[in-house]
């Protein structure tokens, strides 16, 4: 199509083949971000920060570098974790599989180099700093990689283990988005920090479920027992919706028994009535990527919430 | 030169991120030999580096101490770590059990504990001796045990380097490349501690080991990604020629130049009656017949018979001198080939000759000194037959003096003479065949197997012959050390069906060819190294070409089976 442009002789012709040119390659090197950005899991780290800034907010806590840290973790776990099941996430994935197994050796030394970097950046916080960044790792090696079952045929990987598998990830997760910008700060454990850490518990266990609804043949055959795989996508949809509405009333009560100001539940309610409308989605929607990067994505519209609201007062 | 507190505490802190970065990268290449130890080497370093980073950073003395207390585990992982790396990469892991990990482990286990257990005891002391104005703590640690874990880790470093060093010598580029990565890796801390404990490396109190180790990660990040440690690994190199040896189908005795037997495979000791435990370290001349077969200088030619009668076996031992680089003599190799078929097979052939050469000449000239006193059409038919027969057995005959030729040794006779010996034979046998000859100039020596292959051409090509002026056309050509004998006739040519059965190389009850000469051609030419082949020629007839090299050239020996 370009040639066919470039033969036109008239000037203009040359002066809009050149701008067709600029804008397909504006349009091209867009399509190659978003491939890099939602391939290699780049785009959670943007959402993880963001995650331990709204911790900043609700707890008050100064700047520190565990948003950094969150990210770089973020980055190494779930790049690495892409890497590792390249081959099996062929048949659900094949795009994200191919670009993976493309750039195998470049994303292996840059998870790797970004692991080392927050390691040596949370020492900085401290040991219970370097302990909760050390965390994710650790969590990652019981939960995906064949480390556990080299121990003994009783061993399986986490990964395949119903509930389990998602409530590792959530636990590793919370514990990293809320306790590392603590640990930095040197903030003591209090009520609101136990509510935020509920949160994001609960709210990271049903993003981890809505991506296996995609998975659910893949998983199936490899026994990875998860909740679509279980339970089917229907009674998935409404686990979802019921861990949902139990967020709602655990918000709730953390607002009418003190601990929650009315800014941040508002935020946060705004952000799991956005959740709950996605949960319909799941098992109708064929758009699995889109939908899980909708549900990580609630975390930003949670933080701009915050910062209206918290402008407006 | 006395580096500042913040550019030590700078460096340390990129010796951890590298050290992880290198660690998460090896941890991702398991299970390939090595992977497993390096992570724990690189984890032991990060955390003794980052043991002193929160040395430096705690406000309590206390706290200083019990991190440089804590500082001991990633001290004393290093050196095991390191040994263990090295005895697995180099493919020497089996040396690694369970028993030979906790004795490494039992010093530095003694080390942490008496480390932790410090202020009760004085065989390790970790104490406050100064406090700087900004702070800064100064810490000294010593005591007996001190000098016995720092000699142990001195120790486990060299037991390391010597393996590793033995792969600098590699012929591979890449496993030179690694192998000189890693003992910088290993040296440059070393090397710092030492001069930091001999007190010539001056610091701000601060043990610069950890910083060093940055330099090592670098080295060990180098081996993983430019030099494919993991990717290209020597491991195998060494077991698999220890499994050639023990699992050889030869059997093969090492004796050095002492006469003592230093090695000998399962299979050498399975023929020799020997138990292998019992014959290492033992004078050959006690187990073996140091006279005869097992001579160093190559002994006589007599094969070495073990067992008697039906089950006796044969070994043709063959003798190699081990020698140094410098060409002195180390020891000897003998190795046992078993030649028992062989020598059967050749017995057999010799009974089949006589019976091929003497009974059935005798016996067929009876049927045809009795066909010729009956008379008469079916007596003609009777001895036409009985010719046949006689043929045949001669053509079998030529079969095994091929095969005999081929294992007695490689006779020879000059191109020319051979081939008028040929033609000579064939001329006399089909005198109505014009025979034409093109000789080259050269007139090498050529084996005699030769002239079984060229008889067998030449006859083949006269006698399907049926034409009015049959013609044989014999050209040789001799280029580059190899001769090229070309036989073109104008004859019927060969049936297809019979050279498909000479491609295919073996014949069944179904599918066999009509006579054995072509299989001569075929068996002569590759006892001879050479091939054949086979054309049409214009406007009738075969083009043979036969190829292979002159006698004494590379390549034509007598290929026994």
């Amino acid at each position: 199509m370009a040639s066919k442009t470039n033969e036109s002789t008239v000037a203009t012709g040359h002066a809009v083949s050149r701008r067709t040119g600029l804008t397909a390659s504006i349009v091209d090197v867009g399509y190659r971000t978003k491939d890099v950005l939602t391939y290699s899991s780049a785009y959670l780290v943007f959402i993880a920060m963001i995650e331990v800034l709204t911790v900043h907010a609700v707890l008050s806590l100064p700047v520190n570098p565990a948003p950094v840290v969150v990210g770089l973790v973020t980055f190494s776990v779930y790049a690495g974790d892409r890497i590792a099941d390249a081959s099996s996430d062929e048949p659900a994935s094949p795009e994200r599989s191919a670009f993976v197994t493309r750039h195998r050796t470049l994303l292996s030394v840059l998870t790797a180099i970004a692991y080392g970097v927050a390691i040596a950046v949370s020492i900085t916080g401290g040991p219970l700093a370097l302990a909760i960044t050390l965390l994710p790792g650790a969590f990652w090696i019981l939960y995906a990689s064949d480390w556990l079952p080299t121990l003994g045929a009783y061993f399986k990987r986490l990964k395949e283990v119903l509930i389990v598998n998602s409530a590792i990830v959530a636990g590793a997760w919370a514990i990293a988005v809320v306790g590392l910008p603590m640990a930095f700060a040197d903030a003591s454990l209090t009520p609101l920090a136990g509510v935020l850490f509920g949160y994001f518990f609960l709210d990271t266990f049903v993003n981890t479920e809505i991506p296996n609804v995609r998975d659910v043949d893949v998983d199936e055959a490899l026994g990875v027992s998860t909740m679509p795989v279980v339970f089917g996508i229907r009674r998935t949809r409404r686990i979802l919706y019921a861990l949902d509405l139990l967020l709602v009333a655990f918000v709730c009560l953390a607002l009418f028994s003190g601990v929650l100001s009315v800014t941040f539940a508002v935020a946060i309610l705004a952000g799991l009535a956005y959740a709950l409308a996605l949960a319909w989605f799941v098992g109708r929607s064929d758009a699995h990527g889109r939908l899980a990067i909708a549900g990580e994505a609630k975390h930003l519209v949670v933080f701009a919430l915050i910062l209206v609201l918290s402008a407006g007062i | 030169m006395l580096l500042p507190t913040t550019t030590v505490v700078l460096l340390l802190y990129a010796s951890v991120a590298i050290g992880v970065t290198a660690a998460v990268l090896a941890w991702r290449r398991r299970p390939n030999p090595g992977t497993g130890p390096l992570v724990w080497l690189l984890v032991g370093q990060s955390w003794w580096s980052t043991c002193i980073l929160f040395t430096l950073s705690a406000d309590a003395v206390g706290e200083q101490l019990l991190w440089t207390k804590l500082g001991w585990i990633g001290v004393m992982i290093v050196p095991v770590a390191w040994v263990l790396f090295a005895l697995e990469y180099t493919g020497r892991d089996e040396r690694i059990t369970r028993r030979s990990v906790v004795a490494l482990s039992v010093v530095p286990a003694l080390t942490v504990l008496l480390a932790l257990t410090a202020p009760s005891h004085d065989l390790l002391y970790v104490r406050v001796i100064d406090r700087a104005g900004d702070g800064l703590v100064l810490i000294e640690q010593g005591g007996v045990w001190y000098v016995v874990a720092a000699v142990y880790t001195y120790l486990l470093g060299v037991v390391g380097i010597i393996p590793i060093v033995g792969v600098l010598s590699s012929r591979a580029a890449a496993f030179r490349g690694q192998s000189t990565a890693l003992v910088v890796g290993i040296v440059t801390p070393w090397a710092t501690n030492v001069l930091y404990n001999l007190g010539i490396l001056p610091s701000a109190g601060i043990d610069p080991t950890p910083i060093a180790f940055a330099v090592s990660g670098v080295a060990y990040l180098s081996a993983i990604d430019r030099f494919r440690m993991f990717g290209a690994n020597p491991a195998p190199t060494l077991r698999a020629r220890e499994f050639l040896f023990d699992h050889i189908h030869e059997g093969a005795i090492v004796v050095d130049e002492n006469g003592t037997i230093v090695d000998i495979n399962e299979t050498a000791a399975a023929v020799l009656g020997l138990d292998v435990d019992r014959a290492l370290g033992t004078p050959a001349a006690e187990l073996l017949p140091t006279d005869g077969a097992f001579r160093t200088d190559g002994g006589d030619d007599d094969f070495l018979i073990v067992g008697s009668d039906s089950t006796s076996r044969s070994y043709d031992v063959t003798v190699t001198g081990i020698t140094d680089r410098h060409g002195r003599t180390l020891g000897h190799v003998f190795t046992l080939h078993e030649v028992t078929q062989y020598l059967r097979q050749q017995q057999r052939l010799t009974v089949l000759n006589r019976v091929l050469r003497h009974n059935i000449r005798t016996e067929t000239n009876i049927i045809y000194g009795y066909a010729d006193r009956i008379g008469g059409r079916n007596a003609d038919t009777i001895k036409r037959h009985t010719t046949n027969i006689v043929d045949l057995s001669e053509k079998g005959r030529d079969a095994i003096e091929l095969f005999e030729d081929a294992m007695d040794g490689d006779r020879t006779q000059s191109l020319r003479e051979l081939l008028d010996a040929c033609l000579d034979d064939v001329r006399e046998r089909f005198p109505n065949v014009s025979f034409r000859t093109e000789y080259p100039e050269a007139d090498p020596p050529v084996s005699d197997v030769f002239g079984v292959v060229v008889g067998n051409l030449l006859e083949n090509a006269a006698a399907h012959n049926e034409g009015e002026t049959p013609r044989v056309v014999v050209t040789a050509e001799v280029d580059d050390g190899r001769l090229r004998v070309r036989v073109a006739d104008d004859g019927p040519g060969i049936d297809e069906y019979e050279l498909g059965v000479l491609e295919s190389g073996t014949e069944t009850p179904l599918r066999h060819g009509s006579g054995i000469g072509l299989w001569l051609v075929k068996w002569g030419t590759e006892i001879l190294d050479g091939s054949v082949s086979f054309e049409r020629n214009e406007p009738t007839g075969t083009v043979v070409t036969v190829t292979a090299p002159v006698a004494g050239s590379d390549g034509i020996r007598p290929d026994v089976p």
